[in-house]
């Protein structure tokens, strides 16, 4: 079974003035696998990744997602199954800034409400702990920098333990150091957990570390490279 | 605690200045409906206080029959004969009703009536000296007098009660007495219609605030009067009735229809602009104090609006994260329904303390001492209930837009 799989998908934007800004792509992604999505600026890496996270819904073809057609779904169908399935990481970070740390990695596992509350207060401060933000737990997300706010919505998307992860350039407000101990991150929950990773990057380094390349050009796949 | 609420509360703590102003806007509007409301109504039942000093809620009386007369005599048989009757008219074949303590026991019987009593009314003139004014004269039938008109409430000087005890006692409007130039304690003299004359002595004063009655007004005791007049036992003019409600006049004067041919009266037939007085002052207060929790609504929509707006990206990111619409509205909406509530319950003190306080004000006009407020329950029930449900709404807008953020075009930026 596929993690996900993309057919003939299309994407139009309407405003300002009617645009294809993807052409029938078509992928698919293993279980377990680390994708990298590479492009120029403005190939439609992000258009295609929010279509891929179902926060966008205004397309054509169908995505599938472990198995599941999301495709057609409800709004709040679709809500309830990125909650448990997917976790994202956005290009810019976007955490609730009158939130402490803990608390913005908590919110995602508090709706699924599958585990207990200590449950997944340990499990968050775990996750902080790896991605090197100890003792800034009781912080307010407000009083940190971009690279730390960054790395906390990485915590967050990792703390429901979903299916895919999905990036859009997750390292790029990172220096090498934080990027090699994401990237480090990324690789174990693939390996280990067998946890899919589809991240679009603009570091070469990065995309050449990770299972496969996807590139994208005027909103075609022009090419995949396995490494 | 539920996550969507903790989420609605550090939003709420986290604003605490415009927390406080949409507060306090619904505070301002709910104490507002409540003291508008409960001066009106105690300005309305002030009014009808004094209205029904010298009028029961239902009047049973002697009157000529309405619309056309029809003669006595049966139209004729005979095709060439004609019945020509010059100058119909509706004759009083007799003045007052002979005998009213049937129609008392009856009415008494009906289960809304409150309290009855008799009446004897005539014009009659009063005499000291010189001085000579027309007088209504009433006499009364004391202890239910005081029952239906609460009576020796009004009294300045001297007691009702003396009527009772003296056949030649008589109490004045305080306005009467002092046109002829009497006090209490003096004698008067009094001829009825048909030229009796006696003396009396005057053993009360009143004064019910309404100057028509005060200055016109005598009453004995409806036994002496029938004794003036050569009247028998239960002979009276009037039946005076007071019922539980007096709104319900009309329904109850319905109600006695078989109990007697004589006219009933509800006290709405030729008073209506006390009626329509009454109601038009409960328009307006309704009217200004809701019109005060609109606006408060509009604050809080307001206010609501803004914070929706400020807060797009956390919506937009809640909702990527797997929040649903029904999560943000209820982030939103508990918002607004806490700010609801607590300015409601601030409201309700403050609105009983601005009514408790402008009740002690002085204000000596009538038979009033200070300005009439009722603390009625039902007033601070629907203020809170309006105010709920205004802020209510005031927060679903803003909240139900929230929930219909995408996240997509907040996210691209
Ligand atoms: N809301 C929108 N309405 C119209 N056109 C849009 C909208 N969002 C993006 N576009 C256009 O769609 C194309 C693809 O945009 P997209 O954001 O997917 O590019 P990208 O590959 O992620 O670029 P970058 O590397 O700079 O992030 C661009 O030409 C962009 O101008
Ligand atoms: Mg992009």
């Amino acid at each position: 079974m596929n993690a996900l799989k993309a057919t003939n998908v299309v994407k139009y934007f309407r405003t300002p003035e009617p645009f294809k800004v993807l052409k029938n792509v078509s992928f698919e992604v293993d279980k377990g696998e680390f994708v990298s999505i590479v492009g120029k600026s403005g190939s439609g890496k992000s258009t295609l990744l929010y279509l891929l996270s179902t926060m966008d819904t205004d397309y054509e073809g169908s995505i599938n997602i472990n198995g599941t057609l999301v495709t057609g779904k409800k709004q709040n169908e679709l809500a309830a199954f990125r909650n448990e399935h997917i976790g994202f990481v956005f290009q810019f970070h976007y955490l609730l800034p009158e939130f402490t740390l803990l608390d913005n990695v908590m919110l995602p596992a508090l709706k699924l409400n599958s585990k207990s509350k200590e449950e997944i207060q340990n499990r968050s401060m775990e996750l902080l702990d790896m991605l090197g933000l100890k003792g800034y737990e009781h912080k307010r997300a407000s009083n940190l920098s971009g690279g730390q706010q960054q790395r906390v919505a990485i915590a967050r998307a990792l703390i429901n333990d979903p299916a895919i992860i999905m990036g859009d350039e997750p390292t790029g407000n990172l220096d090498s150091q934080n990027t090699k101990i994401v990237f480090d991150i990324f690789k174990d929950l693939a390996r280990e957990k067998g946890q899919t990773i589809i991240t679009v990057t603009h570091d070469e380094e990065f995309a050449a570390n990770s299972d496969r390349i996807i590139e994208l050009r005027d909103g075609e796949i022009i090419g995949t490279q396995e490494n | 605690m539920n996550t969507d609420y903790k989420i609605a509360w550090v939003h709420l703590t986290s604003r605490i200045r415009q927390l406080l102003v949409a507060t306090l806007s619904v505070t301002f509007g709910i104490s507002m409906y409540i003291f508008m409301n409960s001066f009106m109504s105690g300005v309305n039942d002030t009014q009808t206080e004094i209205t029904f000093t010298s009028m029961a809620h239902i009047r049973i009386y002697n009157d000529l029959p309405t619309g056309t007369p029809i003669p006595i005599m049966k139209e004729p048989m005979e095709k060439n004969t004609i019945l020509m009757v010059d100058n119909a008219r509706h004759i009083l074949y007799t003045e007052g009703m002979k005998n009213t303590d049937p129609i008392v026991t009856a009415v008494s019987k009906i289960s809304d009536v409150q309290a009855v009593t008799v009446q004897m009314n005539e014009n009659v003139f009063l005499q000291n000296g010189v001085s000579k004014v027309s007088a209504s004269l009433s006499g009364i039938d004391v202890p239910n007098e005081n029952k239906v008109f609460n009576t020796s409430h009004y009294m300045v000087s001297g007691d009702l009660k003396e009527l009772d005890k003296r056949t030649d006692a008589i109490v004045l409007g305080t306005g009467l007495a002092s046109s002829l130039g009497l006090s209490n304690g003096d004698n008067v003299t009094l001829t009825t219609s048909d030229g009796v004359t006696k003396n009396y002595k005057i053993v009360g004063l009143f004064e019910t605030g309404s100057k028509g009655t005060d200055q016109t007004k005598a009453m004995i005791s409806i036994y002496a009067a029938r004794q003036l007049y050569s009247k028998n036992k239960s002979y009276a003019t009037d039946i005076q009735i007071n019922i539980n409600d007096y709104n319900e006049a009309r329904a109850v004067a319905v109600e006695m229809k078989g109990i007697t041919s004589y006219k009933i009266e509800a006290w709405q037939e030729g008073n209506s602009q006390l009626d329509s007085a009454n109601v038009l002052r409960n328009i307006t207060a309704m009217a200004v104090s809701l019109t005060i929790l609109i606006v408060a609504g509009f604050g809080i929509y307001n206010i609501m609006n803004m914070t929706v707006n400020e807060k797009i990206k956390e919506i937009a990111i809640l909702k990527a994260m797997g929040y649903n619409g029904k999560d943000i509205v209820k982030i939103f909406l508990t918002q607004s329904v806490v700010i609801g509530f607590i300015g409601g319950i601030i409201g309700l003190i403050l609105g009983f303390t601005i009514s408790k306080i402008v009740s002690k004000i002085p204000f000596k006009i009538a038979t009033l001492d200070t300005l009439p407020i009722n603390f009625n329950p039902k007033d601070y029930i629907l203020a809170f209930v309006f105010g709920i449900f205004i802020t209510f709404w005031a927060g679903y807008l803003p909240a139900y837009k929230a929930s219909k953020v995408d996240p997509v075009d907040i996210i691209r930026g």
